[in-house]
């Protein structure tokens, strides 16, 4: 075993593969299938969710078809899906509502909470405070185990004849417990990946509180270490409020129970046939479904529950972005992270003031409008330490040095979509300027500025900047930057162009919006948008390519390619089972760039200070106060 | 199909402000200046925030023998961007109320001089209306009395509710056209008896979820004559988008020659089967065993 001195020096290119790393004999399932160790996770949830990423991908472009050219066969597959799905090679309207659902249950559940948390906090949790792997290895893997298959049961739903869900990807009730066999499948599959956020949340906060190295104190954590924290406290408040809801609505669906469903309703049978008019032969069925029905149950309840999660979910989403963007900055800047406290204060607020916003999602609802006042001067509050950390990574990039990789650029684009996307929710945060918007594309902008311009831009920034240490290869540094170039245009190009249309009056989740008069003069925008939109979904393939292409041909990667401090870059470049093979000691912050004592601009965590006597600990108090005069 | 470019830019170019639709009700101005002023203050703070972020990827682009400035932060820049935008934001907030509380709460609504109840409906995707008829007076509404061929649950016991007057969709693709009064205090008692739908009027600025089991008052007050359209905003099935109506503003002269006419073509809604070719009343002919 070597000592960490003799570590010190051989941060840069050296790929030795771990002695000290356990070396077991496993078979072939249990290292890349059924595997505990939690960068074989880490890498499955991102095979998962790109793949997921293009099946949501798909359907965004086949809604795209539709609101472009209504009616029309779509090109190239149009006249070879099944005739559940298309008449005359177009999108059915039954078909279209069961796309839009999908498509954000598909993106939101299976795309970015997977990637942001499953990913990253699987992958950089262990690395980044310096230890072997998880907590709960074995948890880890069966919270990885759940997604496939439930992702998988929610698309069945396609091959129903009923069809997939159609509720929205909201389920609002009556609709989702009056729908078919799909809504089922919907349900269950988000009750399932809920298990998996759970098991993944519970590993992540044990994991930090209990396996820090040797000296890392929670205030000399990495943002990104700090995000996931924040976000794991919220899956575990917020998760089983999603999973009781979900069992009150399959009760609401199977039981005859009535949570959501008042008396007297004149629903059909939980066909899907009725939902696209065949109510008159049905008149008989009919009346028997009304007296199941009977209930005197609160159709807005599940909207309050399913908030009470979702909005939480939301930050679920954003903060781990947020972390991963604040190292990605500091680390090519050359400059320590601007008010570093401030930032993990600023996060711990969103996380709270998280949890008392839901109901700015439910102005138009029906709720008590005195609720409405309250929740709008609560969701104002919340852009606040939204602003904290914009102003501090613009603090950051400040005089700093910065180095243009595709993990920085990223990062960037992060900011300047997350300033629009931030701004445009302060609209919508104004309850009676929200009257007009609410379900309009104002709307439907505004969360893909937040959650692809902001998610998953902060997502490809983690995966061009952590791709070496997963990999051991380099990723390709001119498809990166055309990646980006690409994806950024086209990016606004699709999602600027829909607060125009949602300011028009614009409704979401239209079949066709040329029904309407006041509608008719945006097709040319919509087609606008749908072109913008097809680039943006085929540039991603660049993505893709990069990261096969640089499996195979991509330079060997060095152990700190991008000279960072924090401990990750302290493993071997490509490490095994077990992670470090160094002791590792943590004697300062994670944001020590551009020390003026020192030559180098870095000054990794580990690196044992010169003019101390080795193995005495009291050089750490006093390293400590530069990191953390914030 | 076609795609004419120079027409997609001609709307690119344009200002956000300039989409909105013609405003047509008392209120409706107010939450639009609302808009505007946020709209106004983003664009401010956009160009300020984008200024300097541009202006700091130029300056402190990578240049080799520079090292950057180590510095960790200050307290005194962290308080100054947490209060600013707290200010701010609390302001947008506090002017914000005002508005709100008047189109929606019910403390709030002027003495209505039209009162009338609307319905979405899911069966052949619409809205209903309802008028409370020469007497003037609504006839009770009682749930269990709901069915297909009389959605509202008008009691059959109540006289006032015989001569209620009912508005539907004329079936087929026409839709539902109903008339209301300008320069009128209008009062909506809007509910659902299927899923959730939500009554948009663009040009009013009124949207309002419409929520089986509820009603919910909605008010507006229109300022001119014409035929405007009625949308549903809350995804209600698969013929979401087809839920359009229209809501023509009449003179009061108008509306009482229209009013006039449709008592005399009233057929009651709660004596038998309808004749009419609609969904609804079809469905009227199905269910037999609706209690009268």
């Amino acid at each position: 075993m070597q000592s960490a001195t003799a570590h010190a020096h051989e941060t840069l290119g050296h790929d030795s593969h771990g002695d000290h790393a356990h070396h077991h004999d496993v078979s072939f399932i249990r290292k890349y299938v059924f595997s505990t160790d939690h960068k074989v996770i880490a890498k499955q949830f991102m095979l998962a969710s790109l793949f997921f990423l293009f099946v949501g991908g798909l359907f965004a472009l086949l809604i795209r078809w539709q609101l472009a050219f209504p009616g029309e066969a779509i090109p190239l597959i149009g006249n070879i899906l099944p005739d559940t799905w298309v008449s005359d090679g177009a999108v059915t309207a039954n078909f279209y509502t069961q796309l839009l659902t999908l498509h954000g249950t598909v993106m939101i559940f299976y795309v970015i909470i997977p990637l942001a948390v499953g990913m990253f906090g699987n992958f950089c949790i262990p690395l980044m405070i310096g230890t072997d792997d998880m907590a709960l290895p074995r948890l880890n893997m069966y919270s990885f185990w759940l997604v496939p298959p439930a992702g998988l049961i929610m698309l069945t739903g396609f091959f129903f004849d009923s069809g997939a869900a159609a509720a929205g990807w909201t389920g609002y009730p009556p609709l989702g417990p009056s729908s078919g066999a799909g809504q089922t499948t919907w349900l269950i599959s988000l009750f399932l990946i809920g298990f998996s956020s759970i098991m993944g949340a519970t590993n992540y906060m044990a994991t930090i509180l209990n396996k820090r190295a040797k000296g890392l104190e929670m205030f000399q954590m990495p943002l990104t270490i700090w995000a996931l924290f924040i976000t794991a406290i919220l899956i575990v408040l917020g998760t089983p409020v999603l999973a009781a809801a979900i069992s009150m609505q399959l009760a609401d669906q199977y039981l005859h129970t009535s949570f959501f469903m008042p008396d007297n309703l004149l629903i059909g049978a939980p066909d899907n046939s009725l939902l696209t008019g065949s109510f008159v032969q049905k008149g008989n069925e009919l009346l028997e479904h009304k007296q199941l029905l009977g209930g005197g149950g609160q159709p807005i309840l599940w909207q309050h529950l399913f908030w009470f999660y979702s909005h939480p979910a939301v930050y679920i989403m954003i903060l781990p972005g947020m972390g991963i963007v604040s190292d990605v900055l500091a680390t090519f800047a050359r400059k320590p992270l601007y008010g570093y406290k401030a930032m993990i204060f600023a996060i711990m607020a969103i996380g709270f003031l998280g949890f008392i916003v839901w109901g700015h999602h439910m102005f138009q609802s029906g709720m008590n409008p005195l609720l409405g006042t309250t929740f709008m001067l609560s969701t104002i509050v919340i852009a606040v330490p939204s602003a904290i950390k914009i102003f501090n990574w613009l603090g950051t990039i400040w005089r700093g040095n910065i180095r243009f990789t595709s993990a920085n650029m990223n990062a960037l684009a992060f900011i300047a979509t997350f300033i629009i996307g931030g701004l445009s929710g302060v609209f919508m945060a104004s309850a009676p300027v929200d009257i007009y918007i609410h379900d309009t594309y104002f709307i439907v902008a505004h969360i893909h500025y937040v959650l692809f311009g902001g998610a998953l831009f902060a997502i490809f920034s983690g995966i061009y900047y952590w791709f070496p240490k997963m990999y051991g290869k380099m990723l390709n540094e001119s498809l990166g930057r055309k990646h980006f170039y690409w994806s950024f245009i086209f990016f606004n190009l699709t999602f600027y162009p829909m607060h125009l249309l949602g300011v028009g009056g614009h409704m979401r989740r239209i079949y066709n919006p040329y029904i309407y008069e006041f509608l008719q003069q945006y097709q040319p925008l919509n087609q606008f948008i749908t072109v913008a939109a097809i680039i943006l979904g085929f540039s991603q393939f660049i993505l893709i390519f990069n990261i096969l292409w640089s499996l195979k041909y991509g330079k060997k990667a060095p152990r700190n390619p991008w000279q960072a401090n924090s401990l990750e870059w302290a493993a071997p470049a490509h490490p095994g089972h077990g992670n470090f093979d160094t002791d590792i000691q943590v004697y300062r912050g994670p944001y020590e760039f551009s020390h003026p004592d020192r030559e180098t601009d870095f000054y990794p965590q580990w690196e044992k200070p010169k003019d101390e006597p080795q193995g005495d600990e009291k050089a750490v108090p006093e390293t400590k106060e530069h990191s953390q005069s914030a | 199909m076609s795609f004419d470019f120079s027409k997609a830019m001609e709307w690119a170019y344009k200002d956000m402000l300039t989409f909105f639709p013609e405003n047509v009700s008392t209120f409706g101005g107010e939450l639009d200046s609302l808009f505007a002023m946020v709209y106004y203050a983003s664009v401010a703070i956009f160009f300020i925030t984008y200024s300097i972020l541009i202006a700091f990827i130029i300056m402190y682009r990578h240049q080799e023998g520079r090292k950057a400035y180590y510095y960790h932060g200050n307290n005194l820049a962290e308080f100054t961007w947490t209060l600013l935008p707290t200010f701010l934001f609390a302001g947008i907030g506090l002017v914000s109320d005002d508005a709100w509380t008047k189109s929606k709460y019910s403390q709030r609504v002027p003495n209505p001089d039209v009162t009338i109840d609307v319905m979405g409906f899911q069966s052949g995707f619409g809205w209903q209306f309802r008028y409370p008829g020469p007497d003037g007076v609504f006839g009770n509404k009682v749930r269990n009395q709901i069915s297909s061929a009389n959605p509202f649950g008008i009691d059959s016991n109540d006289v006032h509710g015989k001569d209620d007057l009912v508005i539907i969709s004329p079936g087929g693709a026409r839709p539902v056209e109903a008339h209301l009064p300008i320069n009128k205090n209008v009062l909506v008692n809007l509910s659902s008896n299927d899923v959730l739908h939500s009554f948009f009027l663009p040009n009013f600025r009124v949207k309002q979820d419409a929520v089986p089991g509820q009603w919910i008052k909605v008010w507006f007050n229109g300022t001119k004559a014409g035929r405007y359209e009625i949308a549903c905003a809350e995804l209600c099935g698969s013929g979401h988008y087809n839920m359009r109506g229209l809501l023509i503003m009449d003179s009061h002269q108008d509306y009482d020659v229209w009013l006039d006419q449709q008592y005399k073509l009233q057929k009651p809604v709660l004596s038998a089967p309808v004749s009419d070719s609609s969904a609804v009343a079809a469905v009227a002919s199905d269910t037999t065993t609706t209690k009268n």
